[in-house]
């Protein structure tokens, strides 16, 4: 699981969604998820949350140009791949923290990736799962009534 | 419509409680008793069916009272079905004689050989109840509750002893019964399942007091229905699968496989209890 802690800086709501921007440095992620704040209280501008995405819901982009949907989009630096027979395993240095995607192996050649490149990671808003922080450890699965979206 | 506003002294596994219940029920609803044993569900229920008597209180029902400090309608006369978690079917009597038993003098031939078409009894007409698989007792039960031409059913628990499908089943057809002849029904349940299916409003009883009230969605969604899946699993194998691990897990009674990254099974062992949660963007629903 890629973790990444930040603050929530923008939510938009209706009946039964959020859009939910939270600033991780000097980037923006979006989270969508199936709660409000009317009834997840951990949903409001300036709380700290931790930014939870899956390895294999991450995207590769190499020398990305044009229109794209997604609002997450990750710029960092390829530090280690592992290659298996179907997947690899890419490791990117994203502001001094570690993001990994998982993409098969057919991909990872194609965008001819090695240590050293520049690459961006990215994953769509629905992905995203929000933790809140506070008694949270984020070195743990997160706990179901910690309000992870 | 009926008013109902009744006290009862119990005894419960903490000493005792009173049952103090006040609810309006209006015509061909179907309302749900929630809540743990013991709560007083089923004494509500043998209240209302002339089975227990209440200590104070009223039970008016389309405006005739049945109970109250002067009244006691006896039981045959206050025109309720019961249903009961266990069948209580006559041994000694076939499946028809069961439904023809049931309607006592209102002897409607048409209404019995109804039902046996509607629950498709056609062919077990003339068995005797220990004869038949439990979901088929349980639906002789249900056409025999129907048969009296109640004014209200009552349902206990009716398919706590069934399997899951034959459950589904006759919750099924308990609902079409039911709009069909538009009955008032009262249920008792302890499936949060069971509660979304059936019933447009729930009544959540501890200690003897409804402490919530409303439809299902309201009740019981309120922090416990929100866009993620969590799962409890045991996690029964760890494999290897290029540079991700298939992790096997036990969830329910249901083996499922889920990917896991290095990182996710670094904190696990074969044995450990896990959570697993989903987004409620992932699950893709297919009607069986």
């Amino acid at each position: 699981m890629n973790r990444l802690p930040g603050i929530i800086t923008a939510i938009e709501s209706n009946d039964h969604l959020s859009l939910v921007d939270v600033a991780v440095g000097q980037d923006t992620f979006t989270a969508m998820l199936m709660e409000t704040p009317q009834d997840a209280p951990y949903l409001k501008v300036g709380n700290a949350v931790v930014v939870l995405f899956k390895e294999t819901e991450v995207s590769l982009a190499k020398n990305l140009s044009g229109q794209i949907s997604l609002r997450n989009r990750i710029k960092g630096v390829v530090t280690q791949i592992r290659n298996g027979a179907i997947l690899s395993e890419v490791m990117l240095d994203y502001q001094g923290q570690t993001i990994t995607s998982i993409i098969t192996t057919r991909a990872a050649q194609r965008l001819v990736l090695e240590q050293g490149d520049a690459v961006e990671a990215l994953v769509k808003a629905n992905e995203v799962s929000l933790m809140e922080v506070g008694n949270a450890d984020t070195d743990h699965i997160p706990s179901p009534v910690q309000g992870e979206g | 419509m009926i008013e109902l506003d009744l006290k009862k002294k119990l005894l419960g596994a903490q000493g005792e409680f009173t049952l103090d219940v006040r609810l309006r029920i209006e015509p061909g609803e179907f309302v749900t008793l929630f809540g743990e044993s013991g709560a007083g569900k089923t004494t509500l229920l043998r209240c209302l069916a002339g089975l227990a008597e209440p200590d104070a209180g009223s039970i008016r029902v389309n405006g005739i009272t049945w109970f109250d400090q002067h009244t006691r309608l006896p039981v045959q006369q206050r025109r309720v079905g019961y249903m009961f978690q266990d069948y209580a079917l006559f041994p000694n009597m076939s499946v028809r004689g069961n439904l023809e038993f049931a309607q006592r003098k209102r002897a409607n031939c048409q209404r019995v050989i109804e039902l046996i078409e509607m629950m498709a009894l056609g062919e077990l007409q003339q068995r005797k109840p220990a004869t038949l698989s439990g979901g088929q007792q349980q639906r002789v039960a249900l056409a025999r509750a129907l048969a009296a031409e109640p004014q209200l059913l009552l349902l206990d628990e009716p398919f706590s002893a069934l399997d899951h499908e034959t459950r589904l089943r006759l919750q099924d057809e308990v609902l079409r019964l039911q709009r069909h002849f538009g009955i008032t029904t009262v249920m008792v349940s302890h499936d949060v399942s069971e509660v979304y299916r059936l019933s447009r409003r729930v009544l959540v009883v501890e200690q003897g007091c409804i402490v919530r009230a409303g439809q299902p969605a309201e009740v019981f969604g309120a922090g416990q229905a929100s866009g993620k899946f969590t799962f409890a699993g045991e996690v029964l194998a760890i494999e290897a699968a290029d540079v991700v691990y298939a992790v096997t897990l036990l969830v329910g009674n249901q083996i499922v496989r889920v990917i896991a990254s290095a990182d996710e099974v670094q904190r696990i062992k074969i044995g450990d209890r896990v959570m697993l949660l989903s987004k409620a963007f992932n699950p893709m629903l297919v009607p069986v």
